[in-house]
């Protein structure tokens, strides 16, 4: 799906990332977690061809810098960490803005189809007709989770989301409910790569983790591979005791 | 209604809207056609009949009908050009006159007419000819390119220096204009006031020619991008995430917009405001989004000045008022609430 080898990111002498390798599978939900200023927002932004940089990611055997911009979209969507708070329009059309890859001039009938079935899974639908400016910050990163999710729905095979904290402002209803659309989505054989800050819902949702510390990679594999109290421990500089989720058996962590 | 049909139901409503104007400003006017109506005119003139007097022809063809077509083209274009460069930079208030471009132009079109003479002969015959309007084009793209360089840095866009660099292009287009004033003769001179005031007066076909061709390359590259203007205010990254060439697009938009405001510069001289009031009036209808807004601004810019035109050479017949002054008395108030709206956010 995606590779990236020996990825270094430099703002003048500090280095933000420095040697981190990523490789994941067709169907592979990969969270990547670590304590604030590891670079996990930076490693997104650079797999996700925001920041243009010298080394190479091939997405699908292919450098995704060399990928037509138009094309690229519906094979990968983002979902970015800072949404703008001034978009003077109605929630149907910021929602609406995911489809555009796909129609000329006026969205088609698939497209208000998709639109509309993201927004009655992230519970927006009666919010359609509102302006977007009006609308809490947690109602928000529902709309754009229904525009960047309704930016994939396509034939495509294998495809690949990019999610910079989009669990944040959420209740906790609304916090699994998100992380289900996105297991929903990698068990259709698509990607999912997601930065979290909750140990525990990286733990019982996804496949892989990749904990970060200083721009490098402290620890990848499984959530049971990874999530050990010395690692965590280690990562954050924070005592934590793991235990096994009573109904799950996934590693739960419990700091203090 | 579905979307699509409500934008259809709304441009035609407005076509209809345009026409009817036209119609009132061709029966507008002090020239006396004998007893006839001037439509009658116009309808014999173009029908080719014989036994039309010469005055009454230039007078509906080349003076009435001339004016009130280049009313719709730079009225249409200015109205875009203000249009886009407000989605590409994400805020109300920029617009060609207000960042500079219109000054830029005027003051390299003043240049081109004051000290034209001297390096003339120089020149290619085509560029001769077209000289000032070149000139207006080069000025409104240098101003573009100023005022993006100055506002912008790492992707993104300052308003207010963008309208503090505007301010510093409008001293210096009126220090220098004001210096051609005083070394120039007096046919220049004549030449340099319209400029400053702007008028339609010299509406020529010749000249409707050209800026009917400038419209319709300009809006077969801009109409099409309402969509990449809306992706726009999630901001230029998550844009280009939506299958958006970012670069592209401002390229293209720049480019079009310093080419529209030139040439309509070149051959109305400064008419303000154009671009600033009809987007502000289409936002209250139908919010920010340019699928609307942008193709819409096209006829309510030329509905604007149309109007405002056949207003400013009836009210005080027989003479006229410069239509700088009604755009201005529109314009200004539409600024301050602007202000007011924006005031926390700017």
């Amino acid at each position: 799906m995606i590779k990236a080898h020996q990825i270094s990111y430099k703002h003048k002498d500090f280095y933000i990332l420095d040697g981190v390798d990523v490789s994941l599978e067709y169907g592979e939900f990969l969270a990547i977690v670590g304590p604030n200023g590891a670079g996990k927002s930076s490693l997104l932004s650079v797999l996700a061809n925001e920041i243009k940089n010298k080394q190479k990611v091939l997405f699908k055997d292919k450098p995704i810098s060399e990928w037509n911009v138009q094309e690229l979209s519906k094979h990968k969507a983002k979902f970015s960490q800072h949404n703008s708070n001034d978009i003077p329009l109605d929630v149907k059309d910021v929602v609406m803005m995911g489809r555009y890859p796909y129609f000329d001039a006026q969205p088609g009938k698939e497209d208000t189809e998709a639109a509309d079935g993201m927004m009655n899974e992230t519970d927006i639908f009666h919010l359609k007709e509102r302006e977007y400016n009006t609308l809490s910050g947690g109602e928000k990163q529902r709309v754009h989770l229904s525009r960047v999710m309704a930016q994939l729905q396509n034939d495509i095979a294998h495809k690949l989301v990019f999610l910079d904290e989009p669990l944040n402002n959420l209740d906790i209803k609304h916090q699994y409910k998100a992380l289900e659309i996105i297991k929903n989505f990698t068990q259709k054989a698509n990607s999912a790569i997601v930065v979290l800050h909750d140990l525990n819902l990286a733990a019982q949702f996804a496949d892989k983790i990749l904990l970060m510390k200083s721009g490098k990679v402290s620890v990848y594999g499984t959530p049971q591979e990874v999530f050990t109290a010395e690692n965590i421990s280690h990562a954050y500089n924070f005592p934590c005791t793991i235990c096994g989720h009573p109904i799950t058996n996934n590693p739960m962590i419990i700091f203090g | 209604m579905r979307t699509q049909s409500k934008l259809y139901f709304y441009l035609t409503i407005s076509t209809v809207l345009l026409v009817i104007i036209a119609v009132l400003a061709l029966n507008t006017g002090v020239y006396d056609f004998g007893g006839n109506s001037p439509f009658k005119v116009l309808w014999q003139y173009i029908k080719g009949e014989p036994g039309i007097s010469l005055s009454d022809k230039y007078v509906i063809w080349d003076v009435r009908a001339a004016r009130i077509i280049m009313a719709i083209l730079i009225g249409s274009m200015l109205s875009v050009s203000g249009t886009s460069l407000q989605g590409l930079f994400k805020n109300p208030l920029a617009t060609g006159d207000l960042i500079g471009l219109t000054s830029g132009a005027t003051l390299l079109a003043a240049i081109a007419i004051v000290l034209g003479g001297h390096f003339k002969q120089y020149l290619p015959e085509a560029v001769q000819f077209s000289l000032v309007g070149i000139s207006a084009f080069i000025g409104s793209f240098l101003s573009m390119m100023l005022v993006y360089r100055i506002s912008t840095s790492g992707g993104k866009t300052n308003v207010v220096m963008m309208l503090l660099t505007g301010v510093a292009i409008t001293a210096i287009g009126f220090s220098i204009t004001g210096f051609l004033i005083y070394i120039s003769k007096d046919e220049q001179l004549r030449d340099l006031t319209f400029w400053n005031l702007g008028s339609l007066a010299a509406a020529t076909w010749t000249k409707n020619i050209i800026l009917a061709i400038v419209l319709i390359i300009s809006y077969i590259i801009l109409l099409p991008k309402g969509k990449a203007l809306n992706a726009m205010m999630l901001g230029e990254k998550d844009a280009q995430h939506l299958g958006i060439n970012v670069e592209r697009l401002k390229k293209q938009i720049i480019i079009t917009v310093a080419l529209m405001v030139g040439s309509c510069v070149a051959f109305s001289g400064t008419i303000g405001f154009v671009g600033l009031i009809v987007p502000y009036i289409l936002r209250l209808l139908f919010k920010s989004n340019y699928t609307f807004i942008l193709p819409l601004s096209a006829l309510y810019g030329s509905i604007l000045l149309l109007t405002a035109d056949t207003f400013s050479r009836s009210i005080v017949e027989p003479s006229e008022l410069p239509i700088g002054i009604l755009t201005a008395l529109m314009g200004g108030p539409i600024f301050i609430a602007i202000l007011v709206k924006f005031k926390k956010s700017l």
